[in-house]
């Protein structure tokens, strides 16, 4: 064996400096995260945009967007008809989840980023021309496996709260039955099964038991995407809506809060629906109309951030969690084609003839903006630039 | 066109995928056949260390801020608790924190392990038993599709795994076999972790076991090649010396391998403790509480990982991303611990009795 093809000190001598290059990557790579300059964005003006579609770039654009995967069949079926109608702009579309939507859009490497969740106050403070303008109304629906019950079972939200904090653990408790006088129901453990992933609808969960329970859950246990849930026997964590549906069926006695875009599959599996209690006290499921009497009911405390959180509604036929989905948008885009194809897709998405149309939302169980809040959502988009 | 070329005339631009082309490419390669040799085994050498040492630099870089404010209590503490990522921000020891922040990583370490543990007492058997099946026992008709089915096991997805875990073992076992083994079990230390309710199925026996199944394969493979390599003269004069077949395997051949089986299962035992997904799906995935007994929901450090790290971008201070990255380096320093330890456990094992026949 020629001794010339095994490495000798000199070639060796070459792998260290390959390392400290590599070490000085990492730390270049780090380094670059920190530095985001604040930048101002003109002030919306005082008069109201037009709600009319505007017009994309005549040049081709190929615009992404990536998050909420509670929105992402509805915005598959809104760039291909919104492609249809104009073909130089193309979307690409991305089921990556809220927090990725958020911080993809923030950091600019996708254009539009989708979530369930507004941003957080901390994240505008970072990212001053950031906007989550809404597009439409999702809402949420409390499942449950409890065999030999039909009809839909009356929950409240701080009979909720104490659930999911371990202190009910029994179907035939008798705080179920006080609010379930027609249903006999069985002595059953109670299994709850929250979301492990980052979820937007554990963000409307927890708001909604930090709202219903102000002084139980609200005092302990702050909201968001990811919470520190109360240790309760036999409770089971769940990726995803599907993989909710998927271990409340599993599970009999499980209760679960699923995205509305699921109801059908959760009843396929065999899953109840609950009736919650509303701020008025009556019982409503979450239905088109109960849904729109709760958004009329948040429509003029709706700021022009478009940052509102519509937990228990006061209207007395209102579903008490609802919430706007957002587009998580920059209001400076790195260039006037990119922005004016945004501004053109979005304008187009909130447009009632067009991508709030029954037609794109009522297959998964969303509903269209309010008139109101679709104005404001103009004015948010006529702000790109 | 023919153009014969010799490796000393001069370089000519010639258009690629003419046969002029190649020819001359071919002449090149082999006129620097040495130089390629070298440096390339030099770069191929350097990549995976360069890249080893990248990861671990990034994610310490990345983790630090969490290393300082989570202090001791990532090791001891159970809560975990992202605080109030829509509130307030405070600032601990100079670093932006949401307020209530405070994470425990003792849940998800302890998961990691006993479903790691749980995974190689069912896995180290079995694949022993496969692999002296495969080599002594069955005939070559049947061991041969038999090692094929191992080594295709080797190559399923974890996702598949864990979606039949989910879907089928899981709730099999939660059914028919859980129940029984929770009320045939003595109440007495050690073996009272198997009492108590037994859940729906996920949890910590379920994904040791399915961990087990992924496992098994790369076990087996590697001590499938160990026995073979077991000298045919000392197991044939074992039985000339009248030993039956299971006392030249218990005294002979396994005794020869010994060191190279411990190895095998370290290798099985990294895999199970980096194995996301599967897990993610199969663990009831459960923060903020260790398992109470075998039966309970738990999770890993890999899969915290995995269904976090949407959630921690949601977070402005970064603090959950650091958070994680800690997490991913507390794993890195539990795998390279194992393997040092499984390189000790090795050598010392070449050093004692073993016969080597060399």
């Amino acid at each position: 064996m020629n001794k010339g093809t095994r490495w000798g000190a000199k070639q060796l001598r070459f792998a260290v400096p390959a390392v400290i290059v590599a070490a000085a990557l990492g730390l270049a790579a780090c380094g670059s995260s920190s530095s985001s300059s604040p930048t101002t964005t003109a002030a919306s003006s005082t008069k109201n945009a037009s709600l009319a579609v505007i017009a994309p770039p005549t040049s081709s654009v190929a615009l992404s967007e990536t998050g909420s995967s509670l929105l992402f069949p509805l915005f598959g079926s809104w760039g291909t008809a919104y492609t249809e109608q104009h073909p130089n702009i193309t979307i690409s579309t991305a089921s990556t989840g809220s927090g990725v939507g958020i911080s993809s859009a923030l950091a600019g490497t996708a254009n539009i980023g989708a979530s369930d969740a507004y941003l957080s106050p901390a994240q505008v403070q970072a990212t001053p021309s950031a906007m989550n303008i809404p597009l439409a109304i999702s809402s949420q629906f409390i499942g449950y496996n409890v065999p030999g019950v039909t009809g839909n079972i009356n929950l409240s939200g701080s009979v909720l709260s104490q659930i999911y904090q371990g202190k009910i653990t029994n179907w035939n408790d008798p705080a179920i039955a006080k609010m379930n006088p027609k249903l006999t129901l069985p002595n059953l453990p109670i299994v709850t099964v929250h979301r492990a992933d980052g979820s937007g609808d554990t963000f409307l969960f927890s708001e909604f038991l930090s709202a219903a329970d102000p002084n139980g859950w609200g005092k302990s246990i702050p909201y968001g995407t990811t919470i520190a849930w109360p240790t309760v026997t036999g409770a089971v964590g769940a990726t995803g809506n599907s993989g909710m549906i998927t271990a409340c069926k599993a599970a009999p006695g499980c209760i679960a809060y699923i995205g509305i875009s699921y109801l059908a599959k959760a009843q396929l599996a065999g899953i109840g629906e609950a009736a919650l209690k509303n701020a008025a006290g009556n019982y409503e499921l979450p239905t088109a109309t109960t849904m729109t009497a709760a958004a009329n009911s948040f429509v003029n405390s709706t700021p022009k951030s478009g940052t509102l959180s519509m937990i228990n509604t006061k209207a007395s036929n209102g579903y008490p969690i609802i919430n706007y989905e957002y587009a998580i948008v920059l209001g400076t885009q790195p260039n006037a084609t990119t922005a004016q194809a945004v501004k053109s897709v979005l304008s187009w998405i909130i447009s009632p003839t067009n991508g709030n149309a029954s037609t794109y939302l009522t297959p998964v169980g969303f509903i269209a903006l309010p008139a109101k809040t679709a104005q404001i959502a103009a004015n948010q988009i006529a702000s790109i630039h | 066109m023919t153009v014969l070329r010799t490796a000393a005339e001069p370089e000519q631009p010639a258009s690629p995928g003419s046969p002029g082309g190649f020819a001359a490419v071919r002449g090149f390669l082999r006129k620097h056949e040495t130089t390629f040799w070298r440096r390339g085994t030099l770069v191929a050498a350097i990549v995976p260390f360069v890249g080893l040492t990248f990861t671990i630099i990034v994610i310490a870089i990345k983790g630090w801020p969490a290393i300082r404010v989570n202090g001791t209590y990532f090791f001891t503490g159970s809560s975990w608790n992202p605080g109030s990522t829509y509130g307030a921000t405070t600032t601990v020891k100079g670093v932006a924190v949401p307020q209530g922040a405070s994470y425990g990583a003792w849940p998800l370490i302890l998961g990691t392990i006993q479903s790691s543990v749980i995974a190689l007492l069912i896995a180290i058997p079995i694949s022993i038993g496969a692999a002296l099946a495969l080599t002594e026992r069955l005939p070559k008709i049947v061991a041969r599709p038999v090692g094929f089915a191992v080594e295709l096991l080797a190559g399923i997805p974890s996702v598949l795994f864990g979606l039949w875990g989910i879907l089928t073992v899981g709730p099999l076992l939660a059914r028919d076999v859980y129940p029984k083994i929770s009320s045939a079990m003595p109440n007495v230390p050690i073996l009272n972790f198997f009492k108590g309710p037994t859940g729906q199925g996920e949890g910590l026996l379920t994904s040791g076991i399915i961990l087990a199944i992924m496992v098994i394969p790369i076990i087996t493979a590697t001590t499938v090649d160990l026995f073979r390599q077991v000298p045919p003269l000392n197991q044939e004069g074992a039985r000339a010396l009248g030993m039956t077949d299971a006392e030249v395997t218990r005294s002979v051949t396994v005794p020869w391998v010994r060191s190279g089986i411990i190895g095998a299962s370290i290798l099985g035992l990294g895999r199970a403790l980096g194995e996301t997904i599967a897990i993610a799906m199969i663990s009831g995935a459960i923060l903020g509480h260790t398992a109470q007994n075998i039966y309970s929901p738990m999770t890993t450090i890999a899969a915290t990982i995995v269904s976090q790290l949407d959630s921690s971008f949601t977070d402005a201070t970064g603090f959950a991303t650091a958070t994680l990255a800690e997490a991913a380096l507390v794993l890195a320093v539990i795998s390279v611990v194992v393997n040092l330890l499984a390189r000790l456990i090795v050598n010392k094992g070449n050093r004692l009795g073993v016969p080597t026949g060399k």
